[in-house]
């Protein structure tokens, strides 16, 4: 609303105004920018001055990172919506979705992909009020949308995902108030907005941007909000965050179960699963043989990924102006989940919404996506089968006989037995979904006939092996299948029948065309028994390779997809390497023990000298010839220069190659070359000598500049390759959609799969496979109620995955050792160790005590950073052992009770033991009787009553606990409960605690220490000077003088005494007097208190009810919610 | 609890260093069977022993199990820790065979590694530590690995009965950079070590110049060291052996070196040296033979950018190691020819596409 760009303001060339403005103009230059009044006045003040400014530029720079994300087609931008439960979101989804696409979604599940300009596009997600999800959401959304119910505040579940956000890289967020026309006083709505925007800034950052939505009409919020919103969104920009920078990732925006639907039937859907899901890639490529994890159901395998066309694709420069075209008519839009034009893809089917009601020859009627699709396939005349056996697949396009298959059912008899039922079943399945996704794949009409092997059929008895996909296998009539089942698994293969052939061929699906072509390869088989299609085909090599010039040796080729041993590729000998050709495994080993004997030097790094070749150097010529290679050498042309500049001076190379070709003589070649050898001279020169003026570029644009030169590298480098090969170099860039197919993946997740739970695909690292023992700084969150305790399970989300295991916390004592520490410190980082899955150092992590929404209180237990891993730990705890002396002398003692055997003792030789009073000792050595007892000898003699302590270090290791948080394999997805504490389990269970006699305390009955009076020889006595002689006297037995005579006092004395008495009676009346009156008071106070007390618990029973009363009130609307209606739960904040 | 990483198999004694170190690095298991057992004497030899002995000193948790026979052995690796090591060498193998593969883990490692290794510094089947501190090391450079980066060679020992002794620092680190070397540039310098321990130490100077000799003619900058150890430090061993590097303006390196043969004069040892090096430098490229895969390994392990080398053809444990890198990584290299105009050209140039490995075992604590 206050965003709105106001109109340039345009001052006026002519008029009153313009004449004004010109009279004024002589005196405007006083109030210009005065340059001195802005100078410096000394010299030091010029300085700090200089190093503000310079400071102020400095922390304006960020570390330059690489972005991974390819400039063109980058993936759409994940738009998250947060917030807690009837704060707005689907509405501000479908307001969005409206905004872009024109089209209203009544039920906006999972992704919804959307184009929003010219060179972006937008995945909205809507993040449901569960923990788990707003973790996953956290991990991978660019742009939050956290929403905020103005009118009644932030809630525990903003600040929770504001908190996760920290933990993960945090993209950026704008907030967006909503609820707003709930305030009606504008004084109000101001000061809510004022407060509610402090503190959004305090958590984010100073000049965060908040939105205001005021009401709700037709069900979406105000068209020209929703325009300023999508106009932020739209010029958003994003700072790569190091962890996706580093990782593969997908959101899912499809699930599809692929498994043979019999298997699940035999299995009653306990199989694990083969499934694939759909989605944009980001983050960096998606390398092949990766493993994936999926938040909330594991590390899981990929079977293979595919790319598919993009079903949201960027507007290109052709597009465009259809786009402009038909603009009103259609946006693009792409959410398979959600009921786009009727159409919603689920796990295992597609439903088709039919709007009231529907007949087929209603023309009149705009038919939806779905409604099309029905009608099309009620339209189809043939069965798949006729289009097989219609279809003509030609080999090359200029063979002449086209390849026919025979209908399937001329046949059937022979594949009875060929092909078990089961297999022909789950294949027709398989063709079923193949068939479904046909959106996806355009040519999955296609393969589907490739691969299926029933639709030929046979006359004879199969006499062919089994179809190795590559061509260069030799093929001899042997049997490898044992039974027929093994020949459907080979679905690249397809027998195809000649027409007037009686042999059934192996005939390499299109995948193997371009190894087939491949002369080299076809060689091997001419010598064989060849089929005649073969021969034709090696004839028609033979020819090509004739008409081609000798090719030099591609390297790549001869090393990555040939089988020939290193020596055979450095030599080059073909003919042997064709000879040697493995026919089977156990052939291959015996074939390279017969010509490999066995070296003991193998696995050197310096080759035997080759003296021979050393010889030629005897040769005064060459020896000269080779002074090109030196600096000093003769200089010679540019293309002596230039072979050996190597690949980056290729195009340098073509263009001289160019002139070369059509130069006229020699001449001008020199000439040419001489001019470039100048201005390369020149230019090294200038480079030296002349440009001092250019500024010194800085570290910051200098690692820029670097960066951008290797992306463009990168760029250049796979320019001009195909896909195909080029996702086999660097994988599968980012912003690429692609069909994952992922291997056992548990029933639970697809039976249970719900599209509102966002299913991300991470990859994983090499590394990021590994387990092990895992060290984190860690720090209890200073909002979470309770401080950790040491062995206690704690759910970490760290890198991609959530997983509940078992930490120490420690402390580095001194630099000497790790010590366990029993509970995490107040305010202040520790130590954890954990046994769990590697991530790298670095890696930040929050980690909670429950995820379940029951939970009162801010979830998030703690947060830090992995420091380092590895597959040990060494954390002490302090052990003390005690003993009592058995015997003491002066210095020595005997101990007891420490140690129950001698080897103990002997392992403790030399120890430091200390008594309770600080007398220090060491342990010397075991005494035979009795066991465990030992010599000691003290810095002083101890006494009998001392415990005598030995402090030792005891090494405890993690408990090896790692278990996943498996969320979305619940049925109830927000309901996973991990390993709960043994009092948590007695509670729940109704177990007592047991108790143990010995750990009951007991009054200590300690007998009364007596001490013998200090007893001095008379003979000692005698020799003692006098000062230290015991100076011991009888008490006194007769009065003492004071205390035997009689005082008599004169009268005036007497007087006064009496007195004195009687003031001192008085006194003592007073004050006995006022101790009553207080204790008077007293006692009406406590009355008094009393009474108030007991108004107070009356108060706070009453208030209690009312709790209850409210807590049971929800819970009946929560199970009516459950029910099917009734709005989201909501925890409010206190 | 913890899924068993893809197990990777592989049979023959040959290439057993690289396999070994492609599995530590890559943290996959690896099976070696079939070792020599068709051999009279079947099993490992006792320099692989002592050199997984080596491994498991450098790392930690990592298991290897030997057949009884000792002709299969199964690695499951740990983490690198480096930190001080011993290690002693047996007479089979110099010392070059054990600090090659350590060189490749090295800076990966928890902590900076510093090993002193025992036994045979010069022999005629792996590099000298002459080569592995002048060429070698300077390598590692191009990859960023620099400071504190160190070989120390305390005392010499020819073999038969070696007594030598060596110290290897290397330092820790994040991430190697990416490479882009196809510049090969041209011979500005040779260096380079003539060493004499227990003979008459006229050996070497009679080497320098014969070597001489024939470089003279190229070049002046030329500097030959006659390098003499003495008593305790010279090994239990007579020996001499002559060491040559070339350097191109651009810092490629070619290395050749040549030791003592009996009944060889030192004049002819010393002309084999140079030979070898003038048909290493007609090579070209810019990377010599032996350190082609410390090289490519490195360009695997480098930042998700593309790396370029130029080099000349590959050696045979270099095409083995390209196959065995893409079993353990999954990385192929593109390798075309420098000059696609010339067909006589054999320069090759390799180019990757690295694998952003990062040095998960470097600890923040």
């Amino acid at each position: 609303m206050e965003d709105k760009p106001h109109k340039a303001h345009r001052a006026s060339q002519s008029g009153n105004k313009a004449e004004k403005k010109a009279k004024g103009k002589g005196k405007e230059k006083q109030h210009g920018f005065n340059e001195k009044a802005f100078a410096p006045k000394s010299g030091r003040r010029a300085d700090k001055q200089g190093r503000r400014t310079a400071e102020k530029d400095q922390t304006r720079l960020h570390v330059p990172l690489v972005n991974r994300t390819p400039d063109e087609d980058p993936p759409p931008v994940i738009v998250a919506i947060v917030g807690p439960g009837g704060v707005g979101k689907t509405t501000l989804l479908k307001s969005l979705v409206r905004r872009y696409t024109k089209q209203t979604l009544s039920e906006a599940k999972g992704p919804i992909t959307v184009v929003s300009g010219k060179k972006r596009r937008l995945t909205f997600i809507e993040c449901n009020n569960d923990l788990n999800s707003m973790i996953d959401i956290g991990k991978i959304a660019d742009l939050v949308l956290l929403m905020i119910d103005g009118s009644f505040g932030f809630e525990m579940e903003t600040f929770e995902f504001l908190n996760i956000l920290q933990s993960h890289g945090f993209p950026k967020v704008i907030g967006v108030l909503t609820h707003l026309d709930l305030i009606k006083k504008a004084d109000t709505l101001r000061a809510t907005k004022k407060t509610l925007k402090k503190r959004f800034w305090g958590e984010i950052y100073q000049g965060a941007k908040l939105f205001y939505l005021s009401g709700v009409i037709n069900g979406r919020y105000p068209d020209t909000e929703i325009q300023n919103l999508s106009r932020f969104i739209g010029v958003m920009k994003f700072r790569p965050l190091v962890f996706r920078n580093a990782h593969p990732y997908m959101l899912a925006d499809r699930l599809e179960d692929l498994t043979p639907r019999e298997l699940v039937r035999t299995t009653k859907g306990k199989c694990d699963r083969t499934v694939t899901v759909y989605g944009y890639l980001r983050g960096t490529n998606l390398r092949l043989g990766t493993k994936v994890h999926i938040p909330g159901v594991g590390d899981l395998d990929v079977k293979n990924v595919t790319p598919l066309g993009d079903p949201c694709p960027l507007p290109n420069a052709d597009s465009e102006k259809r786009r402009k075209l038909s603009e009103k008519k259609k946006l693009l839009i792409h959410a398979p989940m959600s009921d786009v034009g009727g159409v919603m893809y689920d796990k295992d089917a597609v439903w088709i919404n039919v709007p009231g009601n529907f007949t087929r020859g209603n023309t009149d009627i705009l038919q939806g996506e779905g409604e099309q699709m029905v009608m099309d396939l009620q339209d189809v005349s043939s069965t798949l089968e006729d289009a097989v056996a219609k279809s003509q697949i030609r080999l090359f396009s200029s063979s002449s006989n086209p390849l026919t298959a025979e209908s399937y059912a001329a046949h059937a008899q022979e594949d009875d037995e060929d092909y078990s039922d089961v297999e022909s079943d789950s294949d027709a399945e398989r063709e079923a979904y193949e068939d479904s996704d046909d959106e996806d794949d355009d040519d999955g009409m296609d393969e589907d006939l490739a691969s299926h092997p029933q639709n030929t059929g046979r006359t004879s008895m199969r006499t062919t092996t089994r179809g190795v996909p590559g061509s260069s296998k030799t093929r001899s009539n042997v049997e490898y299948a044992d039974s027929d089942s093994d020949l459907g698994e080979d679905d690249d293969d397809v027998r195809v029948r000649f027409p007037g052939d009686e042999k059934d061929r192996d005939i390499p699906s299109d995948d193997d065309g371009e190894s087939m072509e491949d002369p080299e390869d076809d060689d091997d088989e001419d010598e064989e028994d060849v089929p005649q299609w073969k021969a034709n085909l090696a004839q028609r090599a033979l020819d090509l390779s004739s008409s081609r010039k000798p090719k030099r040796k591609d390297w790549t080729k001869l090393i990555y997809t040939t089988e020939l041993t290193p020596e055979q590729i450095l030599n080059g000998d073909k003919q042997e390497a064709e000879d040697i050709q493995p026919e089977d495994d156990d052939d291959f080993f015996k074939v390279k023990a017969k010509f490999v004997e066995i070296d003991d030097v193998a696995d050197r790094a310096k080759e035997s000298p080759d003296t021979e070749g050393l010889k030629k150097w005897e040769d005064e010529d060459l020896l000269e010839e080779l002074k090109r290679l030196f600096i000093t050498g003769t200089d010679e042309t540019a293309e002596g220069e230039t072979e050996w500049k190597g690949a980056e001076g290729e195009e340098d190379d073509e263009e001289q190659g160019g002139e070369e070709d059509g130069e006229q003589g020699p001449e001008t070649s020199k000439a040419a070359a001489l001019a470039a050898k100048k201005e390369a001279l020149k230019r090294k020169f200038d480079e030296q000598y002349d440009d001092p003026s250019e500024p010194t570029v800085d570290f910051y644009t200098e690692r820029k500049d670097e960066i951008a030169r290797q992306l463009a590298l990168n760029r250049a480098e796979f320019e001009g390759i195909d896909a195909e090969a080029r996702a086999l170099v660097e994988g599968f860039r980012p912003g690429t959609y692609v069909r994952i197919e992922l291997r056992n993946v548990p029933a639970e997740m697809v039976e249970n799969f719900d599209p509102t739970f966002p299913i991300v695909v991470g990859g994983l690292l090499p590394a990021e496979e590994r387990f092990g023992y895992v060290q984190v700084r860690i720090k209890r969150h200073r909002w979470y109620g309770r401080t950790l305790k040491n062995n206690d399970p704690l759910i970490l989300s760290l890198g991609w995955r959530r997983f509940q295991t078992i930490p120490i916390y420690s402390l580095d004592d001194h630099s000497i050792r790790m010590r366990m520490l029993k509970y995490t410190p107040e305010h202040m980082h520790c130590f954890a160790t954990f046994y769990g899955p590697v991530s790298l150092p670095n890696t930040g992590f929050c980690a909670f005590n429950s995820l379940s929404e029951g939970t009162a209180g801010f979830r998030i237990s703690a947060t830090g950073v992995v420091l380092d891993v590895d597959r040990s730990v060494k954390i002490v705890k302090k052990i003390k052992l005690t003993g009592v002396p058995l015997k003491i002398w002066k210095n020595t003692a005997f101990v007891k009770d420490m140690f129950s055997s001698a080897l103990e003792v002997a392992k403790f030789e030399g120890a430091n033991i200390k008594t309770v009073s600080g007398i220090r000792g060491q342990v010397k050595k075991a005494l035979p009787k009795p066991d465990g007892a030992f010599r000691a000898t003290f810095e002083d003699k101890i006494l009998k009553s001392d415990i005598v302590f030995l402090r030792a270090w005891y090494s405890i290791q993690p408990r090896k606990f790692y278990n996943p948080v498996t969320s979305l394999l619940l049925s109830d997805k927000k309901s996973w409960k991990g390993m709960r504490l043994t009092g948590t389990v007695r509670r729940e269970d109704g177990i007592k605690t047991p108790l143990d006699v010995n750990s009951t305390y007991k009054k200590v009955e300690r007998a009364p220490r007596r001490f013998n009076p200090l007893f001095v020889s008379q003979k000692l006595q005698a020799a003692l000077p006098y000062a230290s002689k015991p100076k011991i006297m009888k008490p006194q037995r007769t009065q003492t003088y004071l205390q035997k005579r009689a005082v008599v006092m004169e009268p005036e004395e007497k007087k006064a005494v009496a007195l004195l008495q009687q003031i001192r009676a008085l006194r003592k009346d007073q004050v006995s007097r006022r101790k009553d009156k207080k204790g008077e008071k007293r006692d009406l106070k406590a009355r008094k208190d009393k009474k108030l007390e007991e108004r107070k618990t009356e108060k706070e029973k009453e208030r209690k009810k009312d709790v209850m009363r409210m807590i049971g009130q929800k819970q009946s609307r929560e199970a009516d919610a459950e029910d099917g209606h009734g709005r989201h739960k909501r925890r409010k904040t206190k | 609890m913890a899924q068993p990483t893809s197990l990777i198999q592989y049979s023959g004694h040959e290439h057993f260093r690289s396999r070994v170190v492609l599995s530590i690095l890559s943290g996959r298991h690896v099976k070696i069977d079939r070792i020599r057992s068709e051999d009279k004497n079947p099993g490992l030899r006792d320099f692989e022993v002592s050199f997984l002995r080596l491994v498991e000193k450098v790392t930690n948790g990592t298991i290897i199990e030997i057949s009884v026979t000792g002709s299969a052995i199964l690695v499951k690796p740990g983490i690198i820790a480096g930190g001080p090591v011993q290690h002693e060498c047996p007479l089979s193998r110099s010392i070059g065979y054990f600090l090659e593969p350590v060189i490749m883990m090295a800076p990966f490692s928890k902590r900076p590694l510093l090993l002193t290794l025992k036994g045979i510094t010069t022999d005629e089947h792996d590099l000298s530590v002459d080569l592995l501190r002048t060429v070698t090391l300077p390598h590692l450079q191009f990859f960023g690995i620099s400071d504190g980066l160190e070989l120390r060679i305390k005392k010499r020992g020819s073999p038969p009965n070696g007594g030598g002794e060596v110290q290897f620092l290397c330092p820790v680190v994040k991430q190697v950079k990416t490479i882009n070397f196809t510049d090969a540039g041209k011979i500005k310098r040779i260096r380079g070590i003539a060493h004499a321990v227990r003979v008459s130490p006229q050996f070497s100077n009679r080497m320098i110049e014969a070597s001489r000799s024939v470089l003279n003619r190229y070049i002046p900058d030329i500097y030959l060291y006659s390098d003499v150890y003495k008593g305790e430090e010279s090994g239990k061993s007579p020996g001499y052996a002559l060491s040559l590097l070339a350097e191109s303006t651009t810092g490629a390196l070619h290395c050749s070196e040549a030791l003592s043969e009996p009944g060889v004069v030192p004049e002819d040892i010393a002309l084999k040296a140079t030979r070898a090096l003038l048909s290493e430098i007609e090579r070209g490229g810019c990377v010599d033979r032996q350190h082609q895969i410390l090289v490519l390994l490195l360009m695997v392990l480098g930042s998700e950018d593309v790396g370029k080398v130029l080099m000349g053809e590959p050696t045979l444990r270099t095409i083995q190691f390209l196959r065995d890198v893409k079993d353990f990584f999954g990385t192929s290299f593109k390798i075309i020819s420098a000059n696609s105009s010339d067909p006589e050209c054999k320069q090759l140039v390799f180019s990757c596409y690295g694998t952003g490995y990062i040095n998960s075992n470097r600890t923040l604590a």
